[in-house]
């Protein structure tokens, strides 16, 4: 379970104050697969981010499974990161220089899991989101659609709890942006938590639960 | 480990160009320091190895000797040199006479530096050591004989010089009966310049014998400079003046050049770490920049769970692989240079070196490229790795 309280981000920009996030109090359910929805600039990413422990608040707090992630260390930060959460962008964001498969095992190298033993599980992910044949290719040698698919393998690759996806469909066209989608509901299915962002309002339409956005403000 | 040390690589590998540069970077640096030191070492190990041989040897001359002026008092007595040959502890002892001569060739005359003394002591002196090229060696007997150096030979006239040529020196005439190779040892490489004659020719056909030089050789190299002392003082006493006399040993005169050595060995090191000073900067500026430029990949990477000390480990990995690289192609190019750098300035120099790689200076090199490399790959890496990870994604 996720909850945040009083999640507050605000950027300095000149004199300005930007709250990103004001307030946010929001719980998500485990195994609960929820869309966020607002306008651009309304505080989505920020908040997925903070959710992702990618980033640290400026006040309020973020609780995963109880732990109060404020508290934590960078190394245990950087373990609830790998272990317990898979993040996707909407950018790929894959390693350049690592074929498909070691970018998927990237997160097991980080955990220290046995050469053998990442390879085969990357290789089995890659095989789940339909890539089973583009192993060996480089992020440079694949389409737009195929970099988010082993984007979502690497983000399995440590079987988390929690999926994030950030706008994962906002680079794709339309029919692999629902593949993408298709892959998400049977991650939830699994058991898996799923939050994403998204523009799309068909996407949105397909999920459980809808939360809207606006001026860094979560509405109910 | 293995896997870590892949990834490193693999990203050396890919960023082909810059990683060259960054090799060449340390390479060079380390190349200088380990070419120049060698240089200097095999420079100095030339000249007092060769010094040594003659560790024995004490010369003793008429004169005062000051910085780098050289004047003569006179010349020395029957008395003096029976008095130094009385000294204990002396093997071998030779009187020679030093001076110049108007010395014509095919009607042109020029002014030439003449040696004579025993014909054994000069031989062992220098023949041995320099070798003929022509001919042969003076004997007891020869009256009107003469033995030349290189230069005489082959500068000092118009036309080359050869065995059985006749020389005119101040007025009488001398047959050319040997000629030197060209001296290509440091210690010996003043005999050039210079004719040799017997004693006897000196004194008959020159009129002068007139003895300014005593070469001594000691038995025991321990005792060298006590006996200098010793001789110096008997020949004073002759004279009644305190500094008639100045009795060198070869040990002193290593000595005085390894306090040369010294300073151009310092010289060399500065220049070389002038040089690693500014490849050290080069180095960091790579390293700066390869960090910054995959500041987007830093925090990929902590995004999906690397620990700062997996990011950091693996940039340290990656300049210490470089620099490891450049340090080995520091040290190869470094040493070839050297043997290229002492082979041209011996060859300019007219004196035969090589230059002296210890395995020290070579070990020393490895040792400032992997610190000079990793040191430059710490501090990006480090600043890097403690970025928030969205804010090194958002890094483009
Ligand atoms: N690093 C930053 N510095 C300053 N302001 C920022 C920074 N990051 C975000 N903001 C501001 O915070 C607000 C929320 O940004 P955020 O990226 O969360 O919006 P979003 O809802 O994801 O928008 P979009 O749909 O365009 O992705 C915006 O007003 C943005 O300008
Ligand atoms: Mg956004």
């Amino acid at each position: 379970m996720i909850r945040t309280e009083n999640l507050t981000k605000v950027y300095q920009m000149g004199d300005a104050e930007v709250y990103a996030l004001h307030d946010v109090n929001l719980e998500i359910q485990e195994g609960e697969f929820i869309a966020i929805i607002g306008p651009s600039g309304s505080g989505k990413s920020t908040l997925l981010n903070m959710i992702g422990c990618l980033d640290t608040p400026t006040s309020g707090a973020v609780f995963i499974d109880g732990i109060d992630t404020g508290k934590l260390s960078e190394n245990g930060l950087a373990e609830i990161r790998r272990e317990k959460i898979g993040f996707i962008f909407q950018q790929f964001n894959l390693v350049h220089t690592l074929n498909a498969l070691e970018n998927v095992a990237l997160p097991m190298f980080f955990a220290g899991v046995k050469r053998e033993t990442r390879l085969k599980r990357a290789e089995e992910l890659l095989a789940n989101v339909g890539l089973g044949d583009r192993i060996y290719h480089k992020p440079s040698e694949m389409s737009g659609g195929q970099q988010q698919r082993v984007a979502i393998a690497r983000a399995l690759s440590n079987d988390p709890e929690v999926v994030i996806g950030d706008e994962p469909t906002g680079n794709v066209d339309t029919e692999t942006g629902n593949t993408i989608i298709d892959i998400l509901e049977g991650l939830n299915k699994e058991g898996r938590t799923v939050v994403v962002v998204t523009h799309d309002a068909e996407i949105a339409a397909r999920v459980g639960r809808t939360k809207r956005m606006r001026d860094g403000r979560v509405l109910d | 480990m293995r896997d870590k040390l892949l990834m490193a690589y693999r990203s050396i590998r890919e960023r082909r160009t810059r990683s060259i540069l960054t090799v060449l970077g340390i390479a060079v640096g380390i190349a200088a320091i380990v070419s120049l030191m060698s240089v200097g070492y095999g420079m100095e190990e030339a000249i007092t190895g060769e010094l040594t041989g003659y560790a024995d040897f004490i010369g003793v001359f008429p004169a005062k000797i000051t910085g780098t002026t050289y004047v003569e008092l006179g010349s020395f007595t029957d008395r003096d040199l029976k008095d130094v040959q009385r000294i204990g502890g002396i093997k071998e002892f030779s009187a020679m006479t030093f001076d110049s001569a108007e010395v014509e060739y095919r009607n042109k005359r020029v002014p030439i530096f003449f040696i004579s003394g025993d014909t054994k002591e000069l031989e062992s002196m220098y023949v041995e050591p320099v070798g003929l090229k022509e001919g042969r060696w003076l004997r007891e007997n020869d009256y009107k004989g003469c033995v030349i150096g290189d230069r005489v030979a082959n500068d000092y006239f118009d036309e080359v010089v050869h065995v059985n040529d006749k020389l005119i020196i101040n007025g009488e005439k001398f047959i050319v009966v040997g000629v030197f190779e060209k001296a290509s040892t440091l210690y010996a490489s003043d005999i050039d310049p210079y004719i040799f004659l017997t004693l006897r020719a000196t004194k008959e056909a020159l009129q002068t014998d007139e003895i300014n030089y005593i070469m001594v050789r000691v038995y025991d190299i321990e005792e060298a400079e006590e006996i200098a002392e010793e001789i110096k003082e008997a020949i004073n006493d002759n004279h009644g003046l305190d500094d008639f006399a100045n009795a060198m040993t070869m040990g002193s005169m290593i000595e005085m050049m390894g306090d040369v050595f010294n300073i151009i060995r310092g010289v060399l090191v500065g220049i070389a770490a002038i040089a690693l000073v500014v490849a050290s900067i080069g180095i960091m500026n790579t390293m700066l920049m390869s960090v910054m430029e995959r500041t987007h990949e830093i925090g990929v990477m902590k995004a999906i769970g690397a620990k700062s000390s997996d990011v950091l480990s693996l940039f340290l990995l990656e300049s210490s692989m470089v620099s490891l690289v450049g340090g080995v192609v520091g040290c190869v190019l470094g040493a070839v240079a050297a043997k290229v750098i002492s082979l041209g300035a011996g060859t300019a120099l007219g004196i035969e070196f090589g230059a002296v790689v210890k395995p020290e200076v070579l070990l020393g090199g490895m040792v400032v490229a992997m610190v000079v490399g990793v040191l430059a790959g710490f501090y990006p890496a480090r600043k890097a790795s403690r970025m928030s990870p969205v804010e090194a994604v958002r890094h483009e």
